[in-house]
């Protein structure tokens, strides 16, 4: 019993979690009337977990015979997951009244998504990979179809599903592939005798096999096709939880291969870079066309996954901090977008478009302002966070030799100006529509106000985020 | 090692072709003098009124799920009873909240009416 | 001289596998009519006691009617696939201890692998798909539903047999059956320290088996026949020999995981030679499996049948919770005793 205490105390964040989660499970299950008692537990469990995960930033260590690594990374991406799905959580719950889907099995599911999440960036073994990555990815799709009345909704679940279960197998059959070659499916063996096996093409394949399945995960171009359908379809919180807690997940596992000793010496590099430029161009090239918020913001995902893998094609410290630091930020801005979509929307998929954000500034102030701080950070304006993510992300691929990927990322950049500052345009300087409402509780509304706050103080001290951030690997 | 299944192969050929001609074996002998009425499927006599092929309660799926979901269990089952006295009160603990963990699945079925016949 | 053994053994337990359950289709009737007060068949033989051969001589001259509507391979398949799972369960289940003939210890098992347990689990949920294909390929409607039926209900009582069972195998800490019987010397017999894991073994074995009190998929006041409403001739009779071969094998298995399987207690005092001890525990397996056979048709006489939702409920909210918490009993006491 002794020899287990230290490794379960390790990953207590998990564990807390967990218990939180199968609390809630039998919570719905007893209580008729559940909805607010799984709310405010689900609610609870996660304020704890942050607070048991921030301690154990400070301790590196590995736990259960190397198959998870506790401490450092993983609570700092544990904190990330555990931010978004209370993010989520809060702003969902108007929302699911305003689409008359209050069940407090959504709570549920994404306080399991969140523990699939933290497992991955835990693991240290492809194989908890996988089971993170599935345990994430089926609660996404049944969130993804939660509005069970909505045509969009079900099309967003099952895309989704059949897509990425088509990438899971991808995955998976990457995983075999360098179990085959190189007789271990343990991350850290993988890191440390990548140079033995890189002549292998059973290994390559592999590797290769293995980007796809990620490069699914987190929208990267080519393998984007999914993202804006899926997210415009999908209850608007859960599409802010898709673009921000499950692309962190999938980043963690990415940096966990790839940020060291991966990309040298071989041409994954160049791979991760062409990868990142085609996602940055598409994604923002297409959003300028779109007039649905969502899908805008689709896009804007699409682009954001190009900005950080540039940050790992470089392959240096430099990049690596920045995609951490880039992380946190975007699940602030980001989600604080869709929360606030969220408010503004009405029953059957109504109020999503530019035109009905028209003269928001002047009959709805505080949302405006809002929207705009988001807005300024997603587009990278300083002073928000989201600057000082794409300054460290760029500054990583010039000092990494890759000037050609920074002044993509830097051209895309301004383009994105374009289709941001437009949502701000339309909401100061045009004419007011009538019926505009937007529904919000107070909780949820202070927690808007609480991300916009914190992107404004990392965009105004980023060194302080920025000292954590270097002592995690 | 495996020599210990060459009887249960014989046993399994012998068996299989003990069947094959059990089943043949009033084709062969038996009188042979068919007719439509006698080869149309029975519903107590009346004319069949459309197919069999249906779709079927999803009842049914639900039982096939929940099936595999617990026969799983057992099979996790198998060995840790074999090796339970090694195991001793570590292995008594770490099957308890396996258990604990599916009986609060169960729970959570039987409450929501995944197993309700009416 | 290798192969003759396993050769002589399966052919001898075939043979009184299959004379036994000719013979139990006729105790069955006899039996049946004692309770109802009315004589039975007696005049085919002595006392009818050829009413077997009879009844299979009717059985091979009846017309093998096939629906126009059935898919006719599956139609085939299905009774054989029914006759064949229930005959080869019997391979691991040990009738003796060793005996010791023309100067060479024979084992009594056909096969005696380490996996008995589980061979056993295997083969009796093979059994379903029996079942299940003649009910869809009839393409009938009796047959389909008898044959959706029987799958649900051999699935959800699968459960409470494989839990039911675990406790046997934490006592003996082995799936290999004749170790389960050896374990069981003197007064230990599972039926003493599993009481529970016996009663719920013995249920699910009813239910598997599709013998009454549990046999809704034959229901035939509902039903008319269930899954072999459209099959005739011998191969309707298959489906009967099968179902009384799985009640005799599950009386075996019962036998073997519960009721001391060969043993009898304390024989070994008695001082008798080596050869006739293993003759008479080989007779004391026989008449345990004998008397479980003549439970099971005392029950299909005299209690009545379940109601579909009565018989899912008992397997999922009583069986296999009472199971479980039998599973965490049985763990407490070899822990802490």
């Amino acid at each position: 019993m002794d020899l287990l205490t230290p490794h379960l105390l390790s990953i207590g964040p998990l564990l807390t979690l967990v218990a939180v989660a199968l609390l809630v499970l039998l919570l719905e299950s007893i209580i008729t009337k559940s909805e607010p008692v799984s709310f405010w537990t689900s609610v609870a469990g996660l304020l704890v977990s942050i607070g048991i995960a921030v301690p154990g930033i400070a301790v590196h260590g590995s736990a259960f015979g190397g198959m998870l690594r506790t401490g450092g990374s993983a609570n700092y991406f544990s904190i990330i997951f555990f931010i978004c799905a209370l993010l989520t959580i809060v702003f969902s719950r108007d929302y699911l009244k305003k689409r008359d889907s209050v069940f407090g099995e959504f709570y549920l599911l994404i306080l399991f998504a969140t523990v699939g999440m933290v497992l991955m960036a835990a693991a240290a073994d492809l194989i908890i990979v996988f089971l993170g990555i599935e345990l994430m990815s089926i609660c996404l799709y049944v969130l993804a179809g939660f509005i069970r009345g909505s045509v969009l909704s079900n099309e967003s679940s099952l895309k989704y599903f059949l897509l990425g279960a088509f990438a899971t197998g991808f995955l998976l059959y990457g995983i075999a592939l360098l179990y085959g070659s190189t007789g271990s499916t343990s991350i850290t063996f993988l890191t440390e005798h990548f140079e033995t096996y890189a002549s292998s093409r059973l290994f390559l394949a592999g590797i290769g096999l293995l980007i796809v399945g990620l490069a699914f995960k987190i929208g990267a171009v080519p393998f984007h096709m999914w993202v804006p359908d899926v997210y415009q379809g999908a209850p608007t919180p859960v599409s802010g939880f898709m673009a921000t807690g499950a692309k962190a997940a999938a980043f963690s596992i990415i940096i966990g291969l790839f940020a060291q000793r991966f990309v040298h010496g071989v041409q994954i590099g160049t791979l991760l870079a062409i990868l990142a430029a085609a996602s940055m161009i598409l994604g923002n090239v297409v959003a300028i066309a779109q007039t649905n918020v969502k899908r805008m913001l689709a896009y804007s995902s699409i682009a954001h996954a190009g900005y950080m893998l540039t940050g790992l094609a470089a392959g240096n410290a430099y990049g690596r901090d920045g995609i951490l630091f880039y992380l946190l930020a975007y699940a602030f801005m980001n989600l604080g977008a869709f929360g606030l979509i969220s408010f503004m929307e009405q029953e059957g998929e109504k109020h999503l478009t530019f035109d009905d954000y028209a003269g928001l500034g002047t009959t709805k102030p505080f949302l405006a302002v809002l929207m705009s701080v988001f807005m300024f950070s997603l587009a990278g304006i300083p002073p928000f966070a989201g600057f000082f993510g794409k300054y460290y992300i760029f500054v990583g691929a010039v000092q990494a030799d890759m000037t050609w990927l920074a002044i993509v990322g830097v051209l895309m950049s301004v383009v994105s100006v374009f289709y941001y500052l437009r949502l701000v345009m339309v909401m100061y300087f045009q004419d007011t529509l009538i019926g505009q409402t937007a529904s919000y509780s107070a909780s949820s509304a202070a927690f808007v106000v609480l991300a916009a706050l914190i992107l404004l103080g990392l965009g105004v001290f980023p060194s302080s985020l920025l000292a954590i951030i270097t002592t995690l690997y | 090692m495996l020599e210990q299944y060459i009887p249960i192969g014989f046993m399994f050929i012998v068996a299989i072709i003990f069947g094959i001609v059990m089943s043949k074996l009033s084709e062969w002998l038996g009188p042979k003098n068919p007719n439509d009425v006698k080869l149309s499927t029975y519903e107590s006599g009346m004319e069949p009124v459309l197919s069999a092929r249906e779709r079927v309660s999803v009842k049914y799926y639900m039982v096939a799920m929940l099936f595999i979901l617990f026969d799983i269990e057992v099979v996790f089952l198998y060995p840790w009873a074999v090796n339970f006295r090694s195991l001793g009160l570590f292995g008594f603990v770490e099957m308890l909240v396996f258990t604990v963990v599916l009986m609060l699945g169960y729970i959570y079925l039987l409450k929501k009416g995944a197993l309700k016949w009416q | 001289m290798e192969l003759l053994i396993p050769v002589i053994k399966i052919s001898v337990v075939l043979g009184v596998l299959l004379g036994v359950v000719a013979y139990t289709v006729l105790v069955e009737r006899r039996v049946a009519a004692a309770i109802q007060n009315r004589v039975g068949p007696n005049r085919v033989g002595w006392n009818g006691l050829l009413q077997p051969l009879a009844d299979v001589i009717k059985l091979v001259m009846k017309e093998d009617i096939v629906p126009k509507q059935a898919n006719r391979f599956i139609h085939d398949l299905a009774p054989m696939i029914s006759m064949a799972i229930a005959l080869i369960t019997f391979a691991v289940i040990p009738f003796g201890d060793s005996i010791t003939l023309f100067g060479q210890a024979i084992k009594l098992q056909i096969a005696s692998v380490n996996i008995g347990i589980l061979y056993i689990l295997a083969m009796t949920s093979l059994g379903v798909y029996g079942i299940t294909l003649s009910g869809w390929s009839s393409n009938s409607k009796y047959s389909l539903l008898g044959g959706l039926r029987s799958s649900a209900q051999m699935l959800s009582y699968e459960l409470a047999m494989g839990l039911s069972v675990i406790g046997v195998v934490m006592i003996a800490g082995s799936l290999e059956l004749d170790k389960i019987v050896q374990t069981q010397h003197g007064w230990m017999w599972n039926i003493l320290l599993q009481p529970v894991g016996f009663v719920t073994f013995v249920v699910a074995s009813f239910a598997e088996t599709n013998r009454h009190p549990f046999d809704l998929p034959e229901a035939e006041p509902e039903l008319v026949g269930g899954y072999h409403t459209e099959y005739s001739g011998l191969k309707f009779g298959l489906f009967f020999l099968a179902e009384y071969t799985n009640m005799v094998t599950s009386s075996a298995v019962i036998t073997t995981l519960f009721l001391g399987g060969w043993q009898i207690p304390y024989i070994g005092l008695a001082g008798l030679p080596a050869f006739w001890v293993s003759i008479l525990q080989v007779l004391a397996f026989c008449v345990k499996v004998y008397l479980l056979v003549l439970f099971f048709i005392i029950i299909r006489w005299t209690i009545p049948r379940f109601r579909y939702d009565q018989l899912m409920n008992l397997g999922w909210k009583v069986m296999l919770p009472l199971s479980v918490l039998n599973l965490l009993v049985t763990g407490l006491v070899i822990l802490y005793l």
